[in-house]
């Protein structure tokens, strides 16, 4: 089954959405529709009906391991060379929220930047050297299947 | 409706600034880069000399670094204010200051890092900082705020790294369209083969809004810790509950303060001035406005409590600091950040972008006088009269301070001929 790209560009976004509404309502796969925008329309999402992110999950994981692995830290290394200052219990949990606090945004973000490059492909070598340029230009590509038309 | 003209418009409006400099840009960076040069002379002869050349001793042992450190990391938060916060709140006029403020968030909490261990005298000794087990498999102190204080400002400059580039990455794909040799080439790398695709533009989008609800209580929480290093000591003038909310609406003040004093030259340097206009001051104004009463209904807080606290040392500090040694800063400072920001209820002087300079370095003078004053005056009347005194900076500290300055604004004159200074694809987005 062999598979080719037809495309459409369009100066203005209006124009751009209404090709996308009426290929979508002559029964075209959503699947197979994609598009190359200057920035983010958001009435495209709408449109494709595309499902929500899936970065999501890696900054509830980034963010969660961040807080519990700097608690676990933070107890493993107090009470791996006990010293009492202050008075204070050797678990302080007030004070050691503040750190894992910091922790938790500290792997979220990181966590969910690398999501973002593991879901958009980036870095792609081989678009860093020879990237498609479209300017300005709102472009819907549409993949088709071999045979289809 | 065909906006490709607009669109060109912008591209070459913005990134045409990232081309040759003017000879007033020349000027401005030789003047920073001597300031910076002269600081790390500075700094370097306390390095070999020893801490003695710096004004610091008993019983004042934080003085102009340890200020220095708070105003910096005060500077950085207005970036974060203006790129996540008033992102998440919808709020269009941050597209104009976006960028810059982010840029001035990064420069600001690279030069704010660098007080710690200035003040530290010992630099390469910094790593007993870190959580890693020194000497006998000691690790280091969890329930010091100064440990807090590692964790909080490295954070604070990690995730904005990230939100400043994440929020670069299409600007970088169209900066690379516009030039060519090396710096093509550097900006082909680092938008990383970005397209523009459906997909690239729903997760950017989402991480976009999720580091952006990771920025906002980072934000408040970075000052937060920053002022329990000292509201957590039992210092007069120091130990207070306020502290956290007062040095986060002052840190929002002050960086706004800057982000005027900043955007006011540059945008007719690198003639910008249709896409920051006297509109987006004005509103910017109002937010400055905001957090000046903010301020100076914390420095009534915190006297009244002195006032009522009972305590013959917090109520002594704080006279202290009205008619004692450092009186004409405390009064200067109540100009700058309460008397002066007043003017902003008039309307006309809001949208006077000259007046709003001039104030904006006022604000920057009198928020830097604030910590000198919460820092200085409450070491030098401590508890025990015997062991009162006071402290006057150094050359070598002046000298470092200045430095700071020149670090600061060296870098961001370098961002702003490197990268693209505004969102081109924010303002694109919103169309004309």
């Amino acid at each position: 089954m062999s598979s080719s790209e037809k495309t459409y560009e369009f100066h203005a976004k209006e124009d751009f959405l209404e090709k996308l509404e009426e290929l979508v309502e002559s029964g075209i796969d959503k699947k197979n529709l994609s598009t190359l925008t200057p920035f983010h329309v958001h009435e495209v999402e709408h449109i494709l009906e595309t499902k929500p992110s899936a970065l999501r999950f890696f900054t509830l994981v980034g963010a969660l391991s961040g807080f519990f692995l700097s608690f676990v830290f933070i107890i493993f290394t107090v009470l791996d060379w006990p010293l009492i200052t202050g008075g204070k219990p050797l678990i302080s949990i007030p004070a050691f929220i503040i750190v894992s606090f910091e922790c938790t945004i500290l792997f979220g973000g990181i966590v969910s930047m690398i999501g973002f490059l593991h879901l958009s492909r980036l870095p792609d070598i081989k678009k860093i050297v020879n990237p498609r340029e479209c300017g300005n230009q709102f472009i819907i590509i549409q993949e088709q299947v071999g045979g289809d038309k | 409706m065909n906006l490709q003209p607009f669109y060109q418009q912008v591209e070459q409006d913005v990134l045409g600034a990232m081309r040759k400099p003017s000879l007033w840009y020349w000027i401005a960076l030789v003047l920073s880069a001597g300031a910076f040069a002269f600081g790390l002379f500075a700094w370097g002869y306390q390095i070999f000399t020893g801490m003695g050349v710096a004004g610091i001793s008993h019983p004042v042992g934080w003085g102009v670094y340890i200020t220095n450190f708070v105003f910096w990391v005060g500077i950085a938060h207005s970036g974060t204010l203006i790129s996540a916060v008033l992102f998440l709140f919808r709020a269009r006029f941050r597209s104009a200051f976006n960028r810059i403020a982010e840029a001035m968030t990064v420069i600001a909490v690279m030069t704010a890092g660098l007080y710690p261990l200035i003040h530290l005298g010992r630099v390469w000794r910094f790593y007993y900082l870190l959580p890693y087990p020194n000497q006998r498999i000691l690790w280091v102190n969890f329930r010091s705020p100064l440990i807090w204080d590692v964790f909080a400002v490295s954070t604070y400059l990690t995730i904005s790294l990230i939100f400043f580039y994440v929020g670069m990455i299409p600007d970088l794909a169209a900066a690379r369209r516009h030039f060519t040799g090396i710096r093509q080439w550097v900006y082909k790398v680092l938008s990383l083969g970005w397209e523009g695709t459906l997909n690239q533009w729903r997760h950017y989008n989402r991480l976009y809004i999720f580091l952006a609800a990771f920025a906002t209580p980072l934000v408040v929480s970075v000052h937060s810790v920053v002022s329990w290093d000292f509201a957590m000591s039992i210092v007069p003038g120091w130990h207070s509950t306020i502290f956290a909310p007062y040095f986060v609406a002052g840190a929002i003040f002050s960086g706004t303060a800057m982000v005027i004093t900043l955007t006011v030259p540059m945008r007719k340097i690198l003639k910008i001035e249709k896409y920051i206009t006297v509109d987006h001051y004005e509103k910017l104004s109002k937010v400055l406005l905001v957090t000046a009463l903010i301020v100076s209904f914390s420095y009534i807080v915190e006297m009244a409590l002195a006032a009522y606290s009972g305590n013959i040392f917090e109520s002594t500090v704080f006279k202290y600091r009205m008619v004692g040694h450092y009186k004409f800063f405390f009064w200067l400072m109540m100009f700058c950040n309460v008397l002066l920001p007043l003017s902003l209820f008039v309307k006309k002087l809001r949208r006077n972008i000259k007046f709003l300079f001039v104030l904006s370095l006022f604000v920057n003078v009198g928020m830097w006088l604030e910590r000198f004053n919460i820092i200085v005056t409450s070491l030098a009347k401590e508890y025990n009269p015997y062991s009162w005194g006071t402290y006057t900076p150094t050359l070598a500290e002046v000298g470092i301070t200045i430095g700071s300055f020149g670090m600061f604004f060296t870098f961001f004159l370098i961002f702003t001929k490197m990268l693209p200074v505004l969102s081109i694809s924010e303002i694109k987005e919103q169309g004309k």
